[in-house]
């Protein structure tokens, strides 16, 4: 009964002020896309770069003839280097690991590799002290014997990196911008709601209702409208996520993130809508709902 | 049922709406607030029903004090009182029976309880037989009989009124006068505000006096004014509706 009643005060409440719900969806809609295509660009730079991570700059790949106490001898060795902040050892199982990571989205490359595991060689990965300073480094890994093959971080990832930052940095003002203009509509569609509803509420805070009772189908009001921004945004995003992923995408293997990976963040986004909303309920309703 | 200890209000601005006010009524009493308007029996009843909080002074309604009760707590005072207003206060989207009804389902009373109690006080008020019909399709008394149907349908142990009959023509304030006296002979307390002499008059009960936002004369079987002895009824062409 109460349940029932709540639902159908937060639902005719909706549809009371249809055009300033329709704004205040649309902005959600536009500040929750922008957040899940921040997410959705940051994992496609995240898996560009995967190897770069956490500052390696400089990966020395091994021959495969190396028992583990010559590849510990050069670990150490290294260390003892200029310029050397740390230096890990990445076993062929790690390498496998990752192999699959960045190409999850083509098994036939993966099968190849699972049959002969040995075609990835283990490796001794990098961070200089300084991210940029690692010419050094390069140059006498070269011609260090066991090592076949030296790959750096070239300037396009650390400018890509960095870029990125910029993008975030960007993409996180226009949120926090977009998001308190959500919450301030969301307040006004609830202000509004008060105000059509206030001989009711009247009555009821003279007859005794709860005051949870009088609060909740304007919170959930919000809410609603929150959840629907969300599901917009998802839906919205969902179906440009590839063109945007490849857009973005340094690698010529751009590729959509994996489905489990979108479901997670879309809960996530359905969560932060839900929550806008919320915020934007109590707002609206500061103040204006005291006994 | 109802004790003001030393009740003082005043207004943001320094308006004082009633100072000096104590007073005490017994379960089942039925009292007349009288005084022209501004001499704050409006604010009397908005303290009762702790819509307002005094300045200073304690207020106990039905053995609670009140002024120092928590927000959570003042659905739960409400619903032991009962209210009526001059304007009637009804939604004008529902109908007789959805108005009564509503009292009871917002407080969250079972359906088969709505379902009893809403047609035996629309019987008690005379309005059985008008249950379907909407606000605007019933005059001014029938009006305010769904109001006090619906201020008594949770059998409060007090009813409070304010003006209930400032908006009805003498004859119309009569029947709902008569209903009001038989919510009191139930046992609940009645306090009703007014500046209708002719009703104060003819009822004869107990009369507390107000000018100024003090209690000037608190007499029991007592007349508007203070003259007015033992039952001069004031004809129907001095009741003054302009007054607030």
């Amino acid at each position: 009964m109460r349940l029932q009643y709540i639902l159908e005060q937060a639902i005719s409440n909706l549809r009371r002020n249809i055009l300033v719900v329709f704004a205040a969806v649309v902005v959600v809609v536009v500040m929750l896309s922008l957040v899940f295509g921040t997410i959705i660009i940051r994992w496609s730079i995240d898996r560009d770069i995967i190897q770069w991570d956490d500052n390696v700059r400089v990966i020395a790949f091994l021959n495969d003839d190396l028992s583990i106490e010559e590849i510990n001898v050069m670990q150490a060795d290294i260390q003892g280097w200029d310029h050397v902040d740390e230096v890990i050892y990445f076993t062929k199982t790690q390498a496998l690991e990752e192999f699959r990571e960045i190409f999850f989205d083509q098994p036939s490359l993966i099968d190849v590799v699972e049959e002969d595991p040995s075609i990835l060689p283990a490796s001794l990965r990098v961070k200089p002290t300084v991210a940029a300073d690692y010419s050094t480094i390069r140059d006498r890994l070269v011609v260090m014997p066991g090592v076949y093959h030296v790959s750096a971080a070239e300037e396009a990832i650390d400018s890509l990196v960095a870029r990125a930052g910029t993008m975030r940095g960007f993409a996180l003002w226009f949120i926090i911008i977009l998001g308190t203009a959500a919450v301030v509509l969301i307040a006004n569609t609830i202000r509004l709601a008060i105000f059509a509803r206030r001989d009711e509420i009247g009555i009821m805070k003279l007859v005794g209702a709860g005051n949870w009772f009088v609060r909740v189908p304007f919170l959930l009001e919000g809410v609603i409208e929150g959840m629907i921004g969300a599901v917009l945004a998802v839906a919205l995003v969902w179906s440009f996520a590839g063109p945007i992923a490849e857009l973005l995408s340094m690698a010529s293997n751009a590729a959509n993130p994996p489905q489990s990976f979108m479901i997670r963040q879309a809960v996530l986004l359905l969560g932060f809508g839900a929550g806008t909303g919320l915020l934007g309920s109590a707002f609206g309703m500061w103040g204006f709902l005291r006994d | 049922m109802i004790r003001l200890q030393d009740v003082a209000k005043v207004y943001d601005g320094g308006t004082v709406a009633v100072r000096d006010v104590d007073l005490e009524i017994s379960k089942g009493e039925f009292v007349f607030l009288v005084g022209p308007s501004g001499s704050g029996k409006s604010t009397l009843i908005r303290l009762m029903l702790r819509q307002e909080l005094p300045s200073s002074g304690s207020i106990w309604v039905a053995g609670k004090e009140i002024t120092s009760l928590p927000g959570w707590k003042i659905p739960l005072l409400r619903r032991s009182i009962g209210t009526v207003f001059q304007d009637f206060k009804l939604l004008p989207s529902k109908t007789v029976h959805e108005n009564v009804a509503f009292a009871l389902e917002v407080i969250g009373r079972p359906k088969h309880v709505i379902r009893s109690q809403v047609p035996q006080v629309l019987k008690l008020v005379g309005l059985a037989a008008k249950a379907d019909r909407l606000p605007n399709q019933l005059s001014g008394g029938e009006q305010q009989r769904v109001s006090i149907a619906r201020a008594f349908v949770n059998r409060p142990l007090i009813l409070l009124a304010d003006e209930p009959t400032g908006n009805l023509d003498p004859a119309t304030s009569v029947g709902i006068m008569r209903l009001l006296d038989r919510i009191n002979r139930t046992g609940t307390t009645v306090v009703m505000a007014t500046h209708d002499h002719a009703i104060v008059d003819a009822m004869r009960r107990r009369v507390v006096a107000l000018e100024r936002g003090r209690v000037i004369r608190d007499q029991s079987r007592g007349a508007y004014q203070m003259g007015d002895d033992p039952v001069s009824v004031a004809p129907a062409a001095d009741h003054d509706l302009i007054e607030g």
